[in-house]
């Protein structure tokens, strides 16, 4: 890795992003309108997801019926081709238990952001396919699930935005790539709308305590922005569907 | 935590009102961590951790074994979390792939091994063709909420504790000296990361929670099995003495403050601080206690 420098003396970082910078952020919105109720197909830099929502339907298992609100499943399906390197793990990547982790702190989070309480007696699933990963991958799912969510029209609180930051000595870089994240330690922020609650915190590696205040206010902001690119992006696919429903 | 065994109505809404008017009901006030209680058993490296009135067990244990072909020069370390019916209904045995279970252990596992805090480097013997294997095998023998916390005290101290036998290297062969011929020699520990679970009650509405300003949710450090069924979000801190935050866990849960979730952090610091003193006075007063010999042995004199 030498040949790099994670965040050169001119403030400047691999890809070339100062260390505020975003990445590349494009969604389409009902991507799959036949497949699901609800679609959504994100580009975050180099990471490339499909998300899609079910429901709310009757479920096919009595055990996951729940009388009083609607019971939430999300499975992640990281592909095997996502990586640089062929992933060389033989069988089902879903029950590792770094998916199997990711996914229930996705359930958790999501589970009190949407209205579950409006849809009882019924199930949601969510199914989540990434067809190639580079650094920061689960704020990316975070985003997502939002953006899919909205489109099956379920009821939320208000868009969660997930975002990682990386702490370079005492810089911190918003919005890590994955060559970023394998050479420092990484904060990952699920943030609520435009408040400063957090929904989601992860820290996976050491970091000074002293430090994480500053880290912590960088991500909240990082996050308010991927929420404005979440709405814009909303906004204009609702627009095209009104104009298109209008003209028939 | 877990599902099959469920709070009453009448009980859950006894324990949220107090909550709301600042009790709880072992007494203790909202920052206060249970006394943790440390004892060693006949070996070393076999720890019993007390907090309040969940046990849990650790064993430290190793073997000579091949390196990882892409390791060299490092050793192996695992840590296995067992969870039996042993420690409570909630728990099925056989299987370890419910959420918390997975959920404790991936805890566990970075709080400890992905920290850096046993120095595999030192378990290398000849490079390439042996090395130490150092296994930690938990044990949860009663629940009564803060497994991640008692396991995380357990297996630091359990690996304070350990002594692994003297060995010499010739070439290629290798001498294991028995424990009773050669001193045994302690593993090493570069830091001692301890685990500190803050849990989040919501008095208000849903809404209010996530809309309004003023921030009322409760916060409660180191829960009971009741507290842990009812609360809305948790939060696992990990820190050690060096001022570092080793890992944070917020899996979902209750949408918290950032400001309330940084107090949490430093609020778990003054109780890393006290714990891993009492881990360090543990370990040393015991192992001084094994030491029999060492008054016969030294060349010490009065003078």
């Amino acid at each position: 890795m030498s040949q790099f420098e994670v965040y050169s003396p001119e403030g400047l970082r691999m890809d070339g992003r100062r260390w505020n910078e975003l990445r590349r952020f494009e969604t389409s919105i009902n991507t799959h309108s036949h497949a699901a109720d609800g679609s959504s197909y994100l580009e975050q830099g180099n990471n490339k997801i499909i998300t899609l929502v079910k429901g709310p339907t009757e479920p096919a298992l009595r055990s996951q019926l729940d009388q009083t609100k609607a019971t939430l499943s999300i499975s992640v399906n990281v592909t095997k081709f996502s990586k640089f390197e062929r992933s060389k793990s033989t069988g089902n990547t879903k029950n590792e238990r770094r998916i199997l982790e990711m996914q229930t702190a996705l359930v958790r989070t999501f589970e009190k952001n949407l209205m579950l309480n409006l849809y009882p007696r019924t199930i949601i699933d969510i199914e989540i396919h990434v067809l190639q990963q580079d650094g920061g991958i689960l704020g990316s799912l975070i985003n997502g699930i939002t953006l899919a969510c909205i489109d099956a029209g379920i009821a939320m609180y208000d868009y969660i935005s997930g975002v990682s930051i990386g702490l370079y000595d005492t810089t911190p870089l918003l919005d890590v790539n994955s060559l970023e994240e394998a050479a420092m330690s990484c904060v990952t922020l699920g943030v609520v709308g435009k408040s400063e609650k957090l929904s989601l915190l992860q820290v996976e590696d050491k970091i000074p305590l002293d430090r994480l205040e500053n880290v912590l206010a960088i991500g909240i902001a990082g996050a308010h922005r991927i929420r404005d690119l979440m709405d814009t992006a909303l906004r204009a696919h609702a627009e095209k569907r009104v104009l298109n429903a209008s003209k028939r | 935590m877990a599902k099959d065994i469920e709070v009453s109505t009448a009980e859950s809404q006894f324990i949220l009102e107090a909550l709301k008017q600042n009790y709880r009901l072992d007494g203790r006030s909202f920052e206060q961590f249970r006394d943790v209680k440390i004892t060693f058993g006949e070996e070393l490296g076999d720890v019993l951790v007390e907090l309040g009135r969940t046990k849990v067990h650790c064993k430290i244990s190793s073997s000579i074994t091949e390196p990882y072909e892409d390791r060299p020069f490092e050793g192996l370390f695992f840590i296995s979390t067992e969870s039996t019916p042993m420690a409570g209904p909630q728990f099925e045995s056989g299987n370890n792939t419910g959420e918390d279970e997975v959920l404790i252990s991936r805890i566990i596992e970075k709080a400890v091994r992905r920290s850096g805090a046993l120095d595999i480097e030192g378990l290398c013997i000849v490079a390439g063709s042996k090395c130490w294997a150092v296994r930690a095998s938990v044990h949860f023998l009663d629940c009564d909420g803060g497994f991640v916390d008692a396991s995380c005290i357990a297996v630091m101290t359990a690996l304070l504790h350990y002594r692994k036998p003297d060995i010499t290297v010739h070439g290629e062969k290798i001498i294991v000296h028995p424990v009773d011929e050669r001193e045994p020699v302690a593993l090493g520990i570069l830091h001692i990361p301890v685990c500190v679970t803050s849990s989040f009650f919501n008095p208000v509405d849903a809404e209010q929670n996530i809309k309004g300003e003023e921030n009322s949710e409760i916060v409660l450090v180191d829960a009971t099995l009741k507290e842990e069924l009812l609360r809305e979000g948790v939060l696992t801190v990990t820190l050690n003495k060096n001022r570092e935050v080793v890992q944070v866990s917020k899996a979902g849960g209750l949408p918290m403050d950032a400001m309330t979730l940084m107090e949490c952090c430093h609020r778990a610091y003054d109780i890393t601080e006290r714990i891993t003193d009492q881990i360090l006075a543990a370990v040393k007063e015991d192992i001084a206690k094994r030491d029999k010999y060492s008054a016969i042995l030294s060349s010490e004199n009065a003078r």
